[in-house]
């Protein structure tokens, strides 16, 4: 089993006061709590806090924590044999901490002298789980299959946790965009005695896209196009997840507009589609030819177009 | 051990009583009658007698149970939080919005 060094985790000193204890804690979960934190590995940092507090916390928990020893993070180490003798009389012959992880073991301990959670005979509903599932714009189209490996504490038949591996396949459905949830019935941890199960839910996350980018179920495609493209307007073929389309783009097409192709964004759950649109650059050649350079000096010539005009109207300096 | 999944649900289609959301969330049905009267939790029928509550009232009430465990926060603390949430889900939206409809943002 790997050692976790709890007192470090909350920046404390093994010898520290509950309530210093209760005062990191706090400063840490304001910091990493999932809910409230943008920091990058909030997440896997606040289970690590709560783990932490949950055992020093408890008097019980923690004067068995201590008991382990102080080791270096990671490393293995098995619970002295007199520990088990003075912590977890309840477990027996039974006791074994292999799958353990050290927060399930001091679980157990709990369990075993017949308080808390699993000790109890009441029954104990299974736990949520929530994971986020980061798939492609294709993926959301077309819809997908997923294999989940998830390690999850249950309790077994006797009330105690364990960790049991479940590893299966998830269909995600097509409908799915960045941010929405499907929620899967009864595939987290199992409840204990009657308990009902656990929910698994699962976070969607879109992959960035080299063309698309996606808002709801609307996506977004820079289209460049030349100069006298916009202006004389034509047609182009355009990509869309469901493949290629021919878009009529009008004449005098300014720049930054959006040219919309209706019901070719991605598919949403009840059925219909989002849009795509084309959002239009105008893009000039960096090197041109002699012959080119003519033609462009002409038009310039020739053109009455003032691009500018705004910029002389009432109000538009400072006066 | 391999098993096929059959349901999933879109959190789009959940619509579930008071007792169900309590159920799913963990939550004391008095807490979330409290969030929900403060307005931080909202039922789809908010006149009916019998409230029903869909996939934005599932995922703040799952929010809220979360934060009550690690934080140990009241009600009234809870739907403070719960609004503040709400405007930054509104503001990321608005943000994703407006990224998308930027040009050049794939690059």
């Amino acid at each position: 089993m790997k050692y976790k060094d709890y007192y470090a985790v909350l920046g404390l000193e093994r010898g520290a006061s509950e309530d210093d204890i209760k005062k990191a804690y706090r400063r840490l979960a304001r910091k990493y709590h999932p809910d409230v934190s943008k920091e990058a590995d909030a997440e896997e940092r606040f289970k690590e806090v709560a783990e932490a507090y949950q055992t020093l916390k408890d008097a019980d928990k923690r004067a068995a924590y201590d008991q382990l020893g102080a080791h270096q993070p990671g490393q293995d180490f098995q619970p002295p044999p007199d520990w088990q003798a003075q912590w977890e009389p309840s477990a027996g012959d039974a006791f074994s901490s292999e799958g353990l992880d050290l927060s399930d073991l001091l679980d157990r301990l709990r369990g075993g002298r017949g308080r808390g959670r699993g000790g109890a005979r009441m029954s104990m509903p299974g736990q949520d789980y929530e994971i986020a599932v980061p798939i492609t714009i294709a993926d959301a189209y077309n819809g997908t299959e997923i294999d989940l490996d998830l390690n999850m504490p249950e309790y077994d038949a006797q009330g105690q946790l364990r960790r049991v591996p479940h590893a299966f396949k998830a269909r995600i459905p097509k409908g799915a965009t960045d941010g929405q949830r499907l929620r899967v019935p009864g595939k987290g941890g199992k409840g204990f005695n009657g308990g009902r199960n656990g929910d698994l839910y699962l976070n969607i996350t879109l992959r960035p896209h080299a063309l698309f980018r996606a808002n709801g179920h609307d996506l977004y495609l820079d289209l460049p196009l030349a100069p006298w493209e916009a202006v004389l307007g034509t047609s182009v073929e355009v990509p869309t997840p469901g493949g290629p389309v021919r878009l009529k783009v009008p004449p005098a097409t300014q720049a930054s507009q959006h040219l919309r192709l209706p019901r070719r964004g991605l598919p949403t759950p009840k059925g219909e589609h989002g849009d795509l649109y084309a959002v239009v650059l105008i893009v000039v050649p960096s090197v041109i030819s002699d012959s080119e350079r003519a033609l462009y000096r002409q038009l310039a010539e020739t053109s009455a177009f003032v691009p500018r005009a705004h910029f002389s109207e009432e109000g538009s300096y400072a006066s | 051990m391999r098993v096929e999944l059959t349901e999933m649900l879109w959190f789009e289609q959940h619509v579930v009583s008071l007792s169900e959301l309590a159920e799913l969330t963990g939550l004391p049905a008095g807490m979330l009658e409290e969030l929900v009267s403060a307005g931080a939790i909202e039922p789809i029928d908010a006149a009916s007698a019998e409230p029903r509550f869909g996939a934005a009232a599932l995922s703040a009430a799952r929010h809220a149970s979360r934060l009550r465990e690690d934080f140990d926060l009241d009600a009234q603390a809870l739907s403070l939080v719960l609004g503040l949430l709400e405007r930054i889900d509104g503001l990321e939206q608005q943000l994703r919005s407006l990224r998308a409809r930027l040009p050049g943002r794939n690059r």
